[in-house]
């Protein structure tokens, strides 16, 4: 599902909340420029405006945009983010500065957000553990939901939808301010038939799938999220709390749940909207509080919140093995709780120096159910503290460094099948698939940076470790995953997970050119990966956790060229390169291994105020031979793509409309990194994402 | 032209990087990595079971096949499982009028992981399997799954009938 995007304000070229205007773009590569200074990461601002503008059906299909930030298809037209093509644990989604805790281990888990409440996103690529603790090894992805209104009732009521899956989609925003105190108020409501691909059938090993009306059977879902906030935003002292809940159901494709093969007595063809089973339904509760207070030197902020990730899994009961048939469909479920508290300072230190120090704790509580195990139940207590310096030598010139230390607590608890196995003696036994385990972790991190601008050039280059704390189910599986048809059995001596990384940037512009490139080489001593092995156990593959050294390397590069008053062209691309250095897979890559990419896209601009644009986009994707086992090489493809956006100024009202057209061609291809490519599913065919928006 | 510029670029970079965390290889050693899964083949032989073949109970199952791969083949599974309620696969080219559907009352379960020697890129696999006498008769199906050393797998379906 790739979307590619035209940027009317390029993101990495232009500022967030700015209009690019002719007669502006001084002022906004100025604020650019200032932006490159601000941090030494790799980091891009994603503007409501751009989000509005370039809405693509979904919040990752538009952030894919960004130059090293794809979405992973996971089917059901949903997605997981990457950033330089680690996911999954290996990044950290946070929703207003708080670490988003779903099931984010598991493939076919999706983001779990209301991506309509977001106001705006920043994408930070590479090491980010210093702020954030373990799993901001690949990037964060941070998302904001929390503008304060600035009148005393304000909304927006958007309408979209989507043709390939029939989408449609709801979401009204409603905010307000009397005084000092501020309230916002958000709904969304979504609903979407099987998608379509651009086969007639589907081949799998030797099974062989006739698709009806070239649909993905019992793809369709909905998703029904709500929040309501409340807060109060003085002068010194600001603090608000913000109540939210999203709930999504969705269909697995029915003919192969995972990636086992079934055939089943549900007409699934009978209707395209409705769901039967197997299909996952997962409700994500938040509440979130942060306060802040603030004077000319100091600022303090504390945040709490509370999250509690609920998902249940249910597919047909079916003997397996020595599994007899279970009594229900419940195949799994997750309930996960998790408890976050975490306090901040800045302290300015004379004029050059701004000192930034914390302390976060997080405790999470996981249980499952169901006939089907994958992962234990366990309780996992983390602790880190942190301090960073910024030294501000002159305009021109930044350091920065700082450390943190981590400690984790897990406590896994042993899980026995509910079903007897025979054994060697012509006995049986309640077969033990999780050992009772407690490990601790200990984790010390650090970064540091530079910042040097000379003339129209920016440079910057960071240095950074970071890690992860390994999941319970790389420690204590051992047992059939029956979703992906293997036999995996954790290791529980792992370490935790250690990453080094130097990222550089390099910016220039002037009046009518932006550039932007970054190269980064990433190192891991003890990747964790789970290798498949030549091994069977209980008739299945064995898929088992090593620790293997990894590196990595790749760029992103951007260019953007404000051509004429009304004309704009952008080129971008990325590439990356990963390569096991050690262990059973020496010499292999990583499994889903991102392709190059590349983009050519110009744009009309309607108007002088950047209200309204026209946009042609054609993506190029490379072939993929760098595979590991299950994998297969991927060809390479391109698509077009068309984009357009326009604002009418209806009296007090806006309207707002936005048109994506992907795969305007129709092509038929693979993405190496979906989920569905094992089962040789193609993406997307010709797609249509329209929305329609009022604001008051 | 541009790519291989920025490869050698990265390649300079690779060595920089491996030099400054590890113990730098000055090249990547060049073992050939193995990526193509095994095959199941009934090439030169008389292929035991095939779709569509019926059994008796009690008697034998002579399984027959030739594994083959271009590096190293790793071990193999057989696991037998009853079709009654016609769960899988529109598999291979035939397929074979399955019998009407029913519940299991004593239905064969067999899964058999099975060694072959190290260093074989070719393996003759002759296997006899009993059919137990007392199980429910009907639809099986008949699957052998095999990997090579690297970790790649084949699977094969069969449909037979037992009687």
């Amino acid at each position: 599902m790739i979307t590619l995007l035209l940027a009317a304000a390029s993101l990495l070229c232009a500022v967030p909340d700015t209009t690019v205007t002719l007669k502006g773009v001084t002022v906004s590569g100025q604020r650019q420029h200032d932006y490159q200074m601000r941090t030494s990461q790799s980091a891009v601002q994603i503007s409501h405006d751009y989000l509005q503008q370039n809405f693509a059906g979904s919040l990752m299909q538009t952030l894919e945009g960004v130059p090293g930030v794809k979405a992973m298809a996971i089917g059901s037209g949903q997605s997981k983010p990457t950033i330089r093509g680690l996911g999954f644990n290996r990044m950290a989604v946070t929703e207003d500065g708080i670490k988003h805790e779903g099931q984010q281990w598991g493939d076919d888990h999706g983001l779990e957000i209301d991506q309509f409440a977001i106001d705006r996103a920043e994408v930070i690529k590479g090491p980010a553990a210093l702020l954030y603790g373990s799993d901001a090894i690949g990037g964060v992805l941070n998302l904001f939901s929390n503008h304060i209104p600035t009148e005393k009732l304000e909304g927006t009521v958007q309408l979209f939808g989507r043709s390939n899956n029939e989408q449609i989609g709801v979401s009204a925003k409603l905010g307000g301010r009397s005084g000092k105190w501020f309230y916002r108020a958000n709904l969304t409501l979504i609903d979407y038939a099987d998608y379509k691909v651009p086969t007639d059938s589907i081949q799998y090993y030797s099974y062989y799938i006739k698709l009806k009306d070239r649909r993905l059977r019992n793809t369709a879902g909905l998703e029904r999220d709500g929040s309501v906030m409340l807060g109060y935003a003085g002068y010194h002292f600001h603090t608000d709390v913000r109540i939210s809940d999203s709930y999504s159901k969705s269909g697995f494709f029915a003919n192969a749940h995972g990636l086992e093969v079934r055939l089943s007595d549900i007409d699934y063809d009978h209707s395209r909207r409705d769901i039967d089973l197997p299909y996952q339904w997962v409700n994500h509760l938040k509440v979130l509080s942060h306060t802040t207070w603030r004077n000319d030197r100091l600022s303090l902020e504390a945040n709490l919140a509370y999250q509690n990730n609920l998902r249940e899994e249910r597919s047909e009961p079916v003997s397996h093995g020595y599994m007899p048939e279970p009594d229900g469909p419940l195949e799994r479920r997750f309930n996960k709780s998790t408890y976050t508290a975490a306090l901040g300072m800045k302290l300015a230190l004379g004029a050059q120096h701004e000192l930034s120090a914390g302390i976060s704790s997080e405790y999470q509580h996981n249980r499952r159910g169901g006939w089907g195990f994958i992962i234990p139940d366990f309780e996992t207590l983390s602790l880190g503290a942190y301090a960073f310096d910024q030294w501000t030598l002159s305009e021109q010139l930044k350091l920065n460094a700082g450390m943190r230390f981590d400690h984790a607590h897990t406590h896994i608890h042993s899980y026995n099948d509910w079903f007897l196995t025979p054994t060697a003696a012509g006995d049986s036994a309640y077969m033990q698939r999780s050992a009772d385990i407690k490990r601790n972790f200990n984790s010390l991190t650090w970064s540091a940076g530079i910042n040097y601008s000379l003339g129209q050039w920016v440079f910057k280059v960071n240095i950074g470790k970071s890690f992860r704390v390994p999941i319970p189910k790389e420690l204590g599986a051992d047992g059939i995953n029956y979703h992906i048809f293997r036999y995996e059995r954790g290791n529980t001596t792992l370490d935790p997970e250690e990453s080094y990384q130097i990222d550089a940037g390099i910016h220039w512009d002037n009046e009518v050119l932006c550039i932007q490139v970054d190269p980064y080489i990433n190192y891991f001593p003890n990747y964790i990966y789970l290798s498949p092995t030549s091994q069977y156990v209980e008739g299945l593959q064995l898929y088992h956790y090593t620790q293997a050294e990894v590196l990595r390397y790749g760029v992103e590069a951007q260019l953007n060229w404000l051509m004429t008053e009304h004309w704009e062209a952008e080129l971008k691309g990325e590439y990356l390169k990963a390569e096991q250095k050690s262990g059973e897979k020496k010499g292999y890559t990583l499994p889903f291994s991102t392709p190059w990419s590349a983009d050519a896209g110009i744009k009309y601009h309607l108007d002088r105020q950047g209200k309204g644009f026209v946009g042609l986009n054609a993506h190029f994707v490379g072939a993929q031979h760098e595979i590991v086992p299950p994998e297969k090489p991927t060809d390479g493809y391109f698509t077009l793509n068309f984009s357009a956006a326009k604002a009418y100024q209806l009296g007090h009202t806006t309207l707002k409309v936005a048109l994506h057209a992907d795969n305007l061609l129709n092509k038929r291809y693979f993405d190496h990194t979906s989920y569905y490519r094992l089962i040789d599913v193609p993406e997307l065919g010709r797609n249509f994402s329209l929305m329609v928006g009022v604001e008051f | 032209m541009k790519r291989y510029i920025y490869l050698s670029l990265m390649m300079a970079l690779d060595c920089v990087a491996t030099l400054g965390f590890s113990s730098c290889s000055s090249s990547d050693d060049d073992a050939p990595k193995d990526m193509t899964q095994p095959v199941i083949t009934e090439q030169g032989i008389t292929a035991n079971p095939i779709d569509c073949q019926v059994y008796q109970r009690g008697e034998t199952i002579p399984f027959h096949y030739v594994f083959t791969d271009d590096t190293e083949l790793g071990n193999f599974n057989i696991e037998i499982h009853n079709n009654f309620d016609h769960h899988t696969h529109s598999t291979s080219s035939t397929e074979c009028a399955p019998a009407d559907k029913k519940a299991p009352v004593n239905p064969w379960v067999y899964n058999k992981d099975f060694t072959i020697p190290a260093a074989q890129r070719s393996y003759d696999a002759r296997i006899d399997i009993e059919i137990p006498a007392d199980i429910d008769p009907g639809d099986y199906h008949f699957m052998v799954r095999l990997t090579d050393k690297a970790g790649w797998q084949q699977l094969k379906a069969v449909a037979i009938k037992i009687q």
